[in-house]
């Protein structure tokens, strides 16, 4: 009965595989679609129009187009039409001073501001004030510069109008930079590569993943043997008390460690009182603001590796401690030869679940020093939800963001590969032990 | 060498659980703390181990005072009832580990084990770990651990009873050979009684945290000191009839009447006792004689076991080399070795 075998076990995992492709499969192909892309907030997440602007040009120049038709684009044109003069009607001007434009201007065109005035200036309905005069000349004026074109081929007309001449490379050139949508890129990476942050950014994460896992593991051993002999009630105390970090809301944690190391601060208070150096220790210094980050977290990694190492500890049948008492163990000996070697698994267990949770975890140094004092605590996940989602400025770069998230994904994807190796996951699950 | 328990006392949480024990292990002796479960046997091999401490009283090895040592100093091996073998060892590495943590030189460990296990019957399974072995092999490598830093005294706790019955056999003169070989003090706890009879010198039987007897198996079996001693050696059971001595010399209970054996017919008239029947001193031989009705037969093989059910209702039990003499339901008349009955007092020691 193959197929029923089959159907009870999509069944059973059937909750599993919804969850896995709504909140793992599909984010992940949608961070990975979006890497290749220049999405930001300017570009939007859905099509673009045609705009040419300054820093456009600026750019282009830069690029190396040919300057004098770049000069030429950023020209205004002014031009006596029957639209621009009841563009000048609507917006207040004499209307005796438009009648005077109109009889004696009209279809005549100005590359030059100067001129049109002057030509303004001769006329008898003219108005008195010089600014006046201005801005009924500015209504006359038109500039392809920050129009917004629907599409490539109204812009293209409006470039080539402007430049009757120019090779067709150079306005296909201008029409394509004018694009204000998001375009497909590998740009993304090749900035990543290219860029002197990104090794800052390395180093800043292996060594907080490093410095947190040690902690965590060291901490959480040391917790978890030293209760193993403690009696029962103390050790339930300890216990108790050290989950606490991993029992509080993670915003409420982080409020109370700002109370804990903020100018008027407890530490602060304490340290002030004793003569010590006083300052805001989040933010203030690079080795305090990283000694905060990682104690933040490595408090919670150390409840959680408490608590498995304990049960791991407590699978230890008691004769085997006698045994080696009898055998002359000392303490120290019986946690060397017989207690560590018997948590092997539990260790690897932590430091690879450890190492994936902490590389994609950034909620506490967020609410914590927020990568700061500058940027020397932030890692990369925190720089990446950062570049996405949270920029100051608020210029979110969706496309550059979602590369770094996904160069995550392959270092989670690759290690976690490594870590089921090591593990044997493949002896962990066994033939089903009930036959249908 | 020799192990001596003086006054010995155990109280967990304010709750004494053996009183003042006295009991003298001889050098190279291999003695059985037997007694049913939770009378307080394990505690005393512990406490002799150092694993427990002791609440009053001393223990020696030989001259030397070691009940406020700590298990590491005072040179006892152990084998415990689940082996405790350590999981991520090998073999070698188990039976090596007491050497190892004195720091021996690598070449006297690798030669000390070897004897060990040759000893043991287990050298050919020193690479291997204990998830790999069998029960029995287990076994042999917890002694091997136990003996190869040549302890003062070797302490077995219930070594047997994690083993299927085929095993057991093998085991227990495995284990009694290996003792007499190296002539190590012993103490083995068991509650099995043949185990206690078959692998050791003497028997000190013990209930509710005391001594009640110590002696060497046979005698135990001959000339038990108390009805619980009686009553629990023995298979299948004793029975106990109790009544009271008559004029004559003899014994009368519900309508049974039995002549005391030779050494006691001085008892005086109307003294109540109880009176102790093994199974096979009814139905093969002796001077007196019961009738009753068979109400139960099981063969056992070489022998078969009866229950009769005499006039007065009660029930004695024979076990008598296999036959076809006797059914269900038949009526019987059998001899009783009155010789070797045994007599109890009210209080239930021996008369």
């Amino acid at each position: 009965m193959p197929f029923q075998r089959y159907l009870l076990g999509l069944g059973f995992l059937s909750p599993a595989l919804l969850v896995l492709a709504g909140l793992f499969l599909m984010p992940v192909a949608l961070t990975g679609i979006i890497a290749f892309t220049n999405m930001s907030i300017s570009t939007g997440v859905s099509g673009g129009a045609h705009v040419i602007t300054g820093n456009l040009l600026t750019g282009l120049r830069d690029d190396g187009v040919e300057p004098a038709a770049l000069d030429r684009l950023a020209e205004t044109v002014f031009e006596v039409t029957p639209e621009a003069l009841a563009r000048a009607r609507a917006a207040g001007v004499d209307p005796a001073f438009v009648a005077d434009i109109e009889e004696r201007l009209v279809g005549r065109r100005f590359t030059d501001g100067r001129a049109f005035e002057r030509e303004l200036k001769g006329l008898p309905h003219r108005p008195r004030a010089i600014r006046d005069l201005k801005v009924a000349a500015d209504l006359f004026g038109a500039s392809i510069l920050n129009t917004r074109f629907a599409d490539a081929a109204a812009a293209r007309q409006a470039v080539v109008g402007v430049l009757p001449d120019a090779p067709e490379a150079t306005v296909d050139r201008i029409v394509a930079a004018s694009y204000t949508g998001w375009q497909w890129t590998t740009g993304n990476f090749a900035r990543l590569l290219s860029s002197p942050d990104t090794l800052r950014l390395i180093v800043n994460t292996v060594f907080y993943v490093a410095a947190t896992l040690s902690f965590t593991v060291f901490v959480g051993l040391f917790l978890a043997i030293g209760t193993f002999y403690l009696p029962p009630a103390t050790a339930g105390v300890f216990s108790v008390l050290w989950l606490l970090p991993r029992l509080t809301p993670v915003v409420l944690y982080a409020v109370m460690w700002k109370w804990f190391t903020w100018e008027g601060g407890f530490v602060y208070t304490a340290a002030e009182a004793l003569g010590l150096p006083a300052f805001n220790y989040m933010k203030g210094s690079v080795p305090t603001a990283w000694t905060i980050v990682i104690l933040v977290n490595g408090f919670i990694g150390a409840s959680f590796s408490m608590i498995l190492f304990s049960s791991a500890l407590k699978a230890i049948p008691i004769q085997q401690l006698w045994a080696s008492e009898v055998d002359g163990a000392s303490r120290w000996q019986q946690v060397r030869y017989i207690v560590l070697p018997q948590l092997r698994w539990p260790i690897l267990f932590v430091v690879s679940y450890q190492t994936l949770s902490l590389l994609s975890s950034y909620q506490e140094i967020w609410l914590t020093t927020n990568g700061g004092p500058g940027r020397t605590t932030s890692v990369w996940a925190l720089e990446s939800f950062n570049t996405a989602l949270n920029n100051y400025t608020g210029d979110l770069q969706y496309g550059l963001g979602a590369a770094m998230a996904v160069m995550l994904v392959v270092v989670g994807v690759t290690l976690s590969v490594i870590y089921l190796r090591l593990f044997r996951f493949d002896d962990l699950v066994g033939r089903p032990k009930i036959e249908f | 060498m020799r192990l001596t328990i003086c006054d010995f006392t155990k109280t967990f949480d304010r709750t004494t659980v053996i009183k003042d024990m006295n009991l003298v292990v001889e050098d190279g002796e291999m003695l059985a703390l037997l007694g049913p479960s939770g009378c307080g046997k394990s505690t005393t091999l512990f406490a002799v181990a150092g694993i427990h401490r002791v609440d009053g009283g001393a223990i020696l090895f030989g001259k030397r005072d070691v009940s406020h040592l700590p298990s590491q100093k005072r040179n006892v091996g152990v084998v415990f009832q689940n082996y405790a073998l350590y999981p991520h060892m090998t073999v070698f590495d188990n039976i090596a580990f007491p050497l190892t943590i004195r720091r021996e030189g690598k070449a006297d460990i690798d030669r000390k084990v070897r004897a060990i296990a040759e000893l043991a019957h287990i050298g050919d399974l020193l690479a291997r770990r204990p998830s790999q072995l069998s029960g029995g092999q287990q076994q042999r490598v917890a002694l091997a651990r136990a003996l190869v830093r040549q302890p003062d005294v070797l302490l077995l706790d219930e070594p047997l009873a994690n083993l299927d019955a085929r095993l057991r056999l093998e085991m227990r003169s495995e284990i009694r050979r290996i003792q007499m070989e190296t002539g190590i003090t012993s103490i083995l706890v068991t509650h099995d009684q043949v185990e206690a009879m078959s692998m050791c010198d003497r028997i000190a039987i013990m209930d509710q945290g005391a001594i009640r007897q110590v002696a060497t198996p046979s005698e135990m079996y001959r000339q038990p000191a108390s009805r619980f001693v009686a009553g629990f050696l023995g298979n299948p059971p004793i029975v106990f009839l109790d009544g009271e001595v008559t004029g004559d010399g003899g014994f009368a209970s519900r309508g049974v009447s039995l002549p005391l054996p030779g050494r006691l017919r001085h008892l005086e008239a109307g003294r109540p006792i109880s009176l102790g029947i093994r199974p096979e001193h009814v139905g093969t031989s002796g001077g007196a004689r019961v009738s009753g009705q068979v109400v139960f037969v099981e063969p056992q093989g070489r022998e078969t076991l009866f229950d009769i059910e005499l006039e007065g209702g009660a029930i004695l039990r024979s076990i008598q080399p296999a036959g076809d003499d006797a059914r269900v339901g038949d009526r019987v008349d059998w001899a009783v070795d009155s010789d070797r009955l045994l007599v109890f007092d009210r209080h239930g020691n021996a008369v």
